[in-house]
Order: C-alpha cells, then sequence, then structure tokens
C-alpha cells in the first residue's frame, strides 16, 4: 500500500507549496508519487505541470462526461500523476460533497492512487465542514502532517485541526514550520509540536525563491535544484518518505497557545 | 473522451432511490433500517414497509443536525435499536441531507460494535434511475456476503433492463407525463366480457413487479373465471417462478400459485420470477410469437408496457396498470384498454393472500349479471 498523505494548516500558509515541492523531491529520489488537489482553486499541482491549467473532475462531472482515469489524471514532473479535484464557483453550490463524490469516484477509477509510492492530498486550508475530510473518511489517508508558522493565528488553526484529528482518531505525523520570518519563530512551533505529541519535521526558512519559481510555473525542485531552499524540501521528503510514526495529537488549550507564541 | 448525451429533461417527479433502498432491504429479510435523516424523509413508504414486518426507524436530523453532524444521533438509534428490537439484520440508509454534509454511515457501526450484520446504503435521491438505489442495497449486501456475487450480477442485469424499460415506454419516456385515472372499469370490463361471449381467443398475461403480483394476480384470475363460465379459450401466463430472486420474491410466487392453483385457474406457461418483470415480457413475446400469434385478444397485467409490441399488435389489448401516469405511454404503444389500480401498492404490503383488486371485482360483478 502506498504511504498515503495529507498536509493541513491556515488558509495561504503554502500548503500547496509544500507538497508539490514534496513531490518533485520524492520524484527525483524515484518514487511514484500521485498528488490530489482537493481545494475547489484547483491549484496544487499547477507548478508540477509548468504552470499548465488540468481540467478537474468537478468540470468533467459538470459536461456530463463518462470519466475515465486518463481524462483526470496528468504527468507533471518526472513523472508526478497530477489530479485536480477542483469545485464550484465561491459562494455556489456544496464543494464538500463535491469532494465526497470526486473521492468515491477515485476510488472506483483510479489506479493512480493504489499503484505508486506515495498520494498527497492537499487539502483546502479551512475544514469547513464534513466533506472536506473525505479522503480521511474514506480511508484514503493514513498520515496527516500539520504546516503553520510561528504566528498564534496559524498556530492557533493548526491547533483546531489537531481537534480536529484528534475527534477522527486520525495519528499527526509531524509538524512542518514554513516561516514568516517571525522572531523565535522555529523554536516556538518546535514547542507547540512537542506539546501536542509531535515534533517538528522541518524548518523551512523565507525565501522568495519559491514565489519566483511559481510565478513561472515551476517548483523550487525544478527550476532552482541547488539551491538551498530545495535541499530543504528534498531533507522534508526524505523524512516523510522514510519515517512512519505517528501519534494522535493532543491539542492545547488557547491560553497555553496564546503564552507559547510569547516565547 | 466519450461525452454522455445529455439525458432528456423529465419534469414529473419519480420514484425515489432511497425508498429503492428500503424495499430492497426488505427482500433481503432485512429486521430494522435506520434512516439517517429528517424525520419526515421517506414517511409514507417507511409507514407502509411495517406492514411486511420490517422496522423503519429514524436519527430526525433536525437545523443543528444539518450544521453540528448527526453522528451522535446515529449511535444513539443504532444502540436504541439493538436494544429494543434485537434484530438479526439492520440497515442503515443515507438521505439527502446526510449525504450533503458528508455523513459516514460506517463510523457509528464502528463506534457501536453491533454483533449482527449492518447493511450501510449511502444512498440519496438524486439519481436519475431509482433502480440506483437497489444496485447501492445489493452492493453493501454482497460485501455483508448476505447476497452471492452470482445473484448480484443476476440483479444487476434485471435492473439495468428495468431501467431501459422505463425510458422506452414507461415514466421516464417523457419530459412530462400527466397522470390519468385511464379508461373506465366498468366500459372496459364489458368490452373485455363482450369479447369471452363471443368465443375469442385470448391471452392472460400476469408480468408484475414483486408484491403487487398480489393484487394484479387477481385481475387474471377473474379474466379466467369468465373464460370458464363462458367457454372461450384463454391461456394464462404469469411471472411466477418461486426457484430464482430474493428470499421474499421466491416466497410470495409461491404463494400466489398456490392460491390461482387451488382456485382452479391453471398457469400455462411461467415466464420468469416476481423480479423478473424487465425481461420476463419477452420470454411472453416469444411463446406468443411460437403459438399465439392468431389469438384475438390480449390482457396484460402489472408492467404491460414490458411486452414488446411485436407479435400483440394485431391483438386488441387490454392493460391494468399501477402507474396514473403509465396510462399515455400505454395509449402510444398501442393498447386500445388502459385501466389504472389506483393505489394498488399499499394493498399489497405485509399480505400472504391474492387481494381483490377494483377491475377484477367488476368482471366478476358484470360476469354474474350477464
Amino acid at each position: 500500500m502506498p504511504k498515503q498523505i495529507a498536509i493541513y494548516g491556515k488558509g495561504g500558509i503554502g500548503k500547496s507549496s509544500t507538497a508539490s515541492n514534496v513531490a518533485a523531491a520524492c520524484a527525483d529520489e524515484g518514487y511514484r508519487v500521485t498528488i490530489i488537489g482537493c481545494d475547489p482553486k484547483s491549484d496544487s499541482s499547477i507548478t508540477l505541470l509548468r504552470g499548465r491549467r488540468i481540467p478537474t473532475i468537478m468540470d468533467l462531472m459538470r459536461e456530463g462526461m463518462d470519466i475515465k482515469e486518463e481524462d483526470i489524471v496528468f504527468n507533471g514532473y518526472k513523472g508526478v500523476k497530477c489530479v485536480e479535484i477542483g469545485g464550484p464557483e465561491p459562494g455556489i453550490g456544496c464543494a464538500g460533497r463535491g469532494i465526497i463524490v470526486a473521492i468515491s469516484l477515485l476510488k472506483k477509477i483510479s489506479k493512480a492512487i493504489e499503484d505508486t509510492d506515495l498520494v498527497i492530498y492537499d487539502v483546502p486550508g479551512d475544514i469547513v465542514c464534513g466533506g472536506f475530510v473525505a479522503p480521511v473518511k474514506k480511508g484514503l489517508v493514513n498520515e496527516a502532517y500539520v504546516l503553520t508558522s510561528g504566528e498564534y493565528m496559524p498556530l492557533y488553526a493548526a491547533n483546531n485541526i489537531c481537534k480536529g484529528l484528534s475527534r477522527l482518531e486520525m495519528t499527526l505525523n509531524g509538524v512542518i514550520c514554513n516561516s514568516r520570518g517571525a522572531p523565535n519563530e522555529e523554536n516556538i512551533v518546535s514547542e507547540f509540536a512537542k506539546e501536542i505529541g509531535s515534533q517538528l519535521l522541518a524548518f523551512i526558512p523565507k525565501d522568495v525563491l519559491v514565489q519566483t519559481c511559481e510565478r513561472e510555473g515551476f517548483s523550487v525542485i525544478e527550476n532552482a535544484p541547488d539551491s538551498n531552499i530545495a535541499g530543504v524540501y528534498r531533507k522534508l521528503a526524505r523524512s516523510i518518505m522514510t519515517r512512519n510514526e505517528g501519534k494522535i495529537p493532543v491539542p492545547l488549550d488557547d491560553a497555553r497557545l496564546r503564552e507559547l507564541t510569547r516565547i | 473522451m466519450p461525452v454522455k448525451q445529455k439525458e432528456p429533461l423529465i419534469m414529473h417527479p419519480r420514484p425515489s432511490s432511497i425508498v429503492a433502498a428500503l424495499y430492497t432491504l426488505r427482500d433481503l429479510d432485512t429486521d430494522v433500517v435506520i434512516l439517517h435523516g429528517p424525520p419526515g424523509c421517506c414517511f409514507k413508504h417507511a409507514r407502509l414497509l411495517e406492514e411486511d414486518g420490517m422496522r423503519v426507524v429514524t436519527t430526525s436530523l433536525d437545523e443543528s443536525g444539518f450544521v453540528f453532524g448527526g453522528h451522535d444521533s446515529l449511535v444513539e438509534v443504532l444502540e436504541k435499536v439493538i436494544e429494543r428490537f434485537k434484530p438479526k439484520r439492520i440497515g442503515i440508509v443515507g438521505t439527502c441531507a446526510s449525504m450533503i454534509i458528508g455523513e459516514e454511515l460506517h463510523e457509528a457501526v464502528t463506534q457501536v460494535q453491533p454483533d449482527v450484520p449492518v447493511i450501510e446504503v449511502e444512498v440519496h435521491a438524486g439519481y436519475r434511475d431509482n433502480t440506483k438505489g437497489v444496485i447501492m442495497a445489493l452492493e453493501s449486501a454482497l460485501a455483508c456476503r448476505i447476497i452471492s456475487e452470482a445473484e448480484f450480477e443476476r440483479q444487476k442485469a434485471l435492473l439495468k433492463e428495468a431501467t431501459m424499460v422505463e425510458k422506452r415506454h414507461g415514466a421516464a419516456s417523457k419530459e412530462y407525463l400527466a397522470p390519468s385515472r385511464g379508461d373506465l372499469k366498468f366500459k372496459v370490463a364489458g368490452r373485455l366480457l363482450e369479447l369471452i361471449k363471443e368465443g375469442k381467443k385470448g391471452l392472460n398475461i400476469l408480468n408484475a413487479k414483486k408484491e403487487t403480483a398480489f393484487m394484479f394476480a387477481d385481475i387474471n384470475l377473474a379474466v379466467d373465471e369468465a373464460a370458464k363460465k363462458f367457454g372461450s379459450r384463454i391461456v394464462n401466463m404469469a411471472n411466477l417462478d418461486e426457484n430464482v430472486g430474493l428470499p421474499k420474491n421466491r416466497r410470495n410466487a409461491r404463494e400466489i400459485r398456490e392460491e390461482l392453483t387451488q382456485k382452479g385457474m391453471e398457469l400455462h406457461h411461467i415466464i420468469g420470477g416476481l423480479d423478473e418483470y424487465p425481461i420476463a415480457g419477452n420470454t411472453a413475446s416469444r411463446i406468443i410469437g411460437e403459438k399465439y400469434q392468431d389469438f384475438d385478444f390480449a390482457v396484460i397485467t402489472g408492467v404491460p408496457h414490458a411486452l414488446p409490441m411485436d407479435n400483440i399488435k394485431n391483438m386488441e389489448l387490454f392493460s391494468i396498470t399501477n402507474g396514473p401516469r403509465q396510462v399515455a405511454p400505454l395509449k402510444e404503444m398501442g393498447h386500445q384498454h388502459v385501466v389504472v389500480e389506483i393505489d394498488l401498492h399499499p394493498k399489497t404490503l405485509g399480505v400472504s393472500h391474492i387481494v381483490e383488486s377494483e377491475f377484477g371485482a367488476t368482471l366478476r360483478e358484470m360476469s354474474r349479471d350477464a
């Protein structure tokens, strides 16, 4: 069975950048990787596809297509299989139901989520309803990672996600810090990870190179393979692929969370 | 990439997949079904199914359930059901509301850990063909090893045919079908008796869906009685094979057959089982082609539109349906007389004997006076 992971975190914290760079780094190491974008914005795999937008499962469903695997799975950087679930325009319909329907379809028709070494589910920042945890509930995710910076709001979101994970009895396999340049950031996130019963897997420094590459439609792994930041992603990718111990997280209370961000 | 042909619009409401799943669970001898959804969902059928001895309860999701999820309610009802009814087989059926908010039926089962099989059906009513609800229920039954792979495949093929029958000449054949009470029973019975008295040769065909045969058979019985009284030649055919289908369908076929035999009606041809109504018409058509093409009239009860017209188009056709929206399509097919037994289905739940029909009663009364 492949390693099936989901990366959670506050919206805008860098989940898609992290997911696509980890996917590219794993592909470099020879792993077969599949990335499933679960955000209605459908922008998870764009940097693995040189900026190209692929048709989403929901787009095809709306047009009444008889969907086959080859219609929704696209080869990106070094053979990374890219799938975008997509969804309705903001404010219309029900994006959560879209994810449920797409996940059932994927389970039924897709080899890309079985016949592979790593599946990454890039889930939206806010798990606003039942549909957004469909990959976990349908048994397609066996490891969860939380991405946060050292600032209060992203940590608050990360802690909330831990509440959700513990309710779902889902293990947390590590915390990743995507730095926003907050003071004492690595210590704060490391301490947070420890207190919820996990550990800090990687500290990704703030680097404008990530944005520059993304603007061009690339991951840093592809466009700046020798950069420091590429090295950080490679290290993270290796640690995801080699470790597998996880624990159901114990969320902190709000007072402790506030205290933490002051250390 | 193959583009599915856009399905034509159909505006009249049609049978629900959730209800279809409920009836399937009954056919699988499920003791209690929990509807996970709002209290009013499937009210009428949930009530009717109790006539057949299956308990149907609901988790009664309300506004707060929609917002906060209904997991706890489902756990509570599941525990209550086990305690109160001591069922040997439980079903849990989804609804539109619970499925849209992403309720996971299996989570409650995992938490409660009942020691009897639980058939979970994650169904809602938003499928174009209600047979989808049957297939989903059967898939879960297959996963619980309650039915065999062979029976599952057999049912799936039948349901595909059933869907096609409805698309060709049934409730899914038109953008809008106005309900109709059909022709006057008095007039139709009069014409039928006229033919019988003239000594015309007639076919008397029962092709009914499952338990509805309990009432449709009464009409075929009345036709047989009239034919006997006036010495007319009638050939009887029925989809009452008791060796196929789910347990309940076999049981019902046997019960009806025994009663017909006991009442002196001979069945000349068995054209299939009670769940084979979508294909039994083809068998009947083949037999008619071989032996009875020169017959003068045919009475077809149950699902008359599943009988191909090829070998009966020169006969005077009397069809009896329980679908008010089925009248127009049958007339269009060329059936001269279409009679509706209104609200037939509810009267055939919880019974093990033939139930009197209005048309059968009319025919008997007029035949007595003739």
